[in-house]
């Protein structure tokens, strides 16, 4: 069990700081998702396959494969080389990394930590989502919530659409003589 | 012999062995399949297909696999030589790992995790990730051209192959895959692909354009982009990316036999083999992985915004509309379900 946590540990911040040193944003990717598998296995771990489940198929299958579909799309990702912003807010990037390092200092210290045993707590998949529909009582504010995620998703997508729309009239090019 | 059979079923040796057992399986099926569709192939086209290598061309795939094996194995020198390397193992494993959760008998599941089928959709989701490294790592243009299809394809193809899951999801009330197979039990009227007939062709479509077969094959698209994001590869990682599409393609087959065609149970509850009931699977999935073949040699390749226009504008509102059906069909007759 040590040797699992030490390995996804390790997995998890290695590929964090290849994020955040590589040279290359199609590199940079591609860590990032190294890191979220490694999350992915930490709720393996927490006996909680649902979530490990859904942290690979959104972060894993989601997010990075939009991002890097974005990079191609936008960039030129086979130019040589990016220029990463490390040197140019330095002393910001400074200033919020000594600012998180100490939060999460303080509350390992403050914090009483103890393990739990396998089931203790809403772990199973059924109450996960009653809690989020808020069937199961107790819980209620978390269905306004799902609601307004949900809300902000569709508006989310109709602004996409209504970015990218053409101007009514100019037709869509598909290589097709009309 | 009692302590070295408990030994092996302690929980993470069985899962390493039971691993091993799946790789060697699902290569070898790699193998068997590249087989079965030059033979079906060269049936439709009215010719003999392989037939010099064993009795009827048998052994053909082993002599391919020791070809592949002793090919060099070349990479562009410009290439992304990690993300290169790596990408073929990127889409091997995810295939492979999902056959953990496939149920191929009464008892005979790797793990039976209560979440089976969103674990089976994450794991495809990946391989969109090791399509993208293969053509990104190429350096190549025909390779980039054939990963962004391919990103935009499963992006666009994943949506309704997980909305043509909730109807059997909604039914069967759960979502392990020995669940949804006992639910199906006592005879082929019972199984979903009669309730959820347009969630199954849906999936079915869906599962076609995942695993990257004809008429959705524009990431490869020989004719246009010389073999698209494995243009550049050789020897053993061609294999092994070879080895991934048939493994995906046996698998969608095998998801689609669990879910809508009742996995493992008989057709008819006389026909019931107990513990050989593996067989009636592999039935099933033989059957729907012909009907892949049929298609692949049957159709033309669909062009890109058809593609697009088919998977949105069709497949999604369709999913939708059944949903709808389905859950109004269990709200207004709760006794029937």
């Amino acid at each position: 069990m040590t040797v699992a946590f030490g390995f996804l540990a390790g997995m998890v911040l290695v590929s964090a700081f290849g994020v955040v040193v590589s040279r290359n944003v199609v590199h940079s990717a591609l860590f990032m998702s190294g890191s979220f598998l490694g999350v992915a296995g930490f709720f393996v771990m927490l006996n909680a396959p649902a979530l490990a489940a859904f942290q690979v198929l959104i972060y894993v299958g989601a997010v990075t494969v939009v991002i890097l579909f974005g990079i191609m799309f936008t960039q030129r990702p086979q130019a040589r080389r990016y220029r990463t912003i490390i040197n140019r807010q330095f002393w910001a990037g400074l200033l919020v990394a000594v600012g998180v390092g100490a939060f999460l200092s303080y509350v390992l210290a403050v914090e009483e930590w103890r393990s739990t045993a396998p089931g203790n707590g809403p772990r199973a998949v059924a109450q996960l989502g009653r809690d989020m529909l808020g069937v199961s009582p107790g819980a209620e504010i978390f269905a306004l919530l799902f609601q307004v995620v949900s809300v902000l998703l569709l508006v989310a997508i109709i602004a996409a659409i209504v970015v990218s729309r053409r101007k009514v009239g100019t037709g869509v090019d598909r290589g097709v003589e009309e | 012999m009692q302590t070295v059979l408990n030994l092996l079923e302690a929980e993470p040796i069985r899962l390493f062995l039971s691993f091993g057992v799946i790789l060697f399986l699902v290569l070898n099926l790699a193998g068997i399949l590249t087989f079965a569709e030059r033979k079906v192939a060269a049936y439709i086209q009215l010719r003999y297909g392989p037939n010099r290598v064993g009795p009827r061309g048998f052994l053909q795939p082993a002599a391919d696999v020791v070809k592949l094996f002793t090919k060099e194995n070349v990479s562009p020198q410009r290439s992304d030589l990690w993300i290169f390397l790596g990408a073929p193992i990127a889409m091997f494993l995810p295939a492979a790992a999902v056959w953990l959760v496939v149920p191929f008998a009464p008892r005979s599941v790797v793990a039976d995790l209560n979440v089976g089928i969103v674990f089976f959709i994450a794991l495809t989701s990946i391989g969109a990730l090791g399509l993208i490294m293969a053509g990104y790592g190429s350096r190549s243009t025909f390779s980039l051209l054939g990963a962004m299809r391919g990103a935009a394809q499963m992006i666009s193809y994943e949506v309704p192959l997980i909305l043509s899951l909730l109807g059997v999801i909604m039914l069967a009330g759960s979502l392990s895959f020995q669940d949804v197979v006992n639910a199906q039990a006592g005879g082929f009227w019972n199984w979903y692909f009669l309730p959820q007939l347009p969630m199954f062709i849906t999936f079915y479509i869906a599962g076609v354009a995942e695993a990257r077969r004809v008429p959705f094959d524009l990431p490869e698209g020989e004719s246009e982009i010389v073999g698209g994001f494995m243009v550049e590869y050789s020897g053993m990682t061609w294999g092994l990316i070879q080895a991934s599409e048939f493994a995906s393609m046996a698998l969608v087959s095998a998801i689609t036999a669990t879910l809508f065609l009742g996995g493992w149970q008989p057709p008819f509850p006389f026909l019931d083999l107990g513990n050989f009931n593996w067989l009636w699977f592999a039935i099933k999935t033989a059957l729907i992985i012909f009907t892949f073949q049929w298609i692949r040699w049957s159709l033309p390749r669909l062009r890109m915004d058809q593609l697009m226009d088919f998977g949105w504008k069709v497949l999604v509102p369709v999913c939708l509309i059944w949903l709808f059906v389905t859950a109004g069909a269990m709200l207004a007759f709760p006794s029937v379900f």
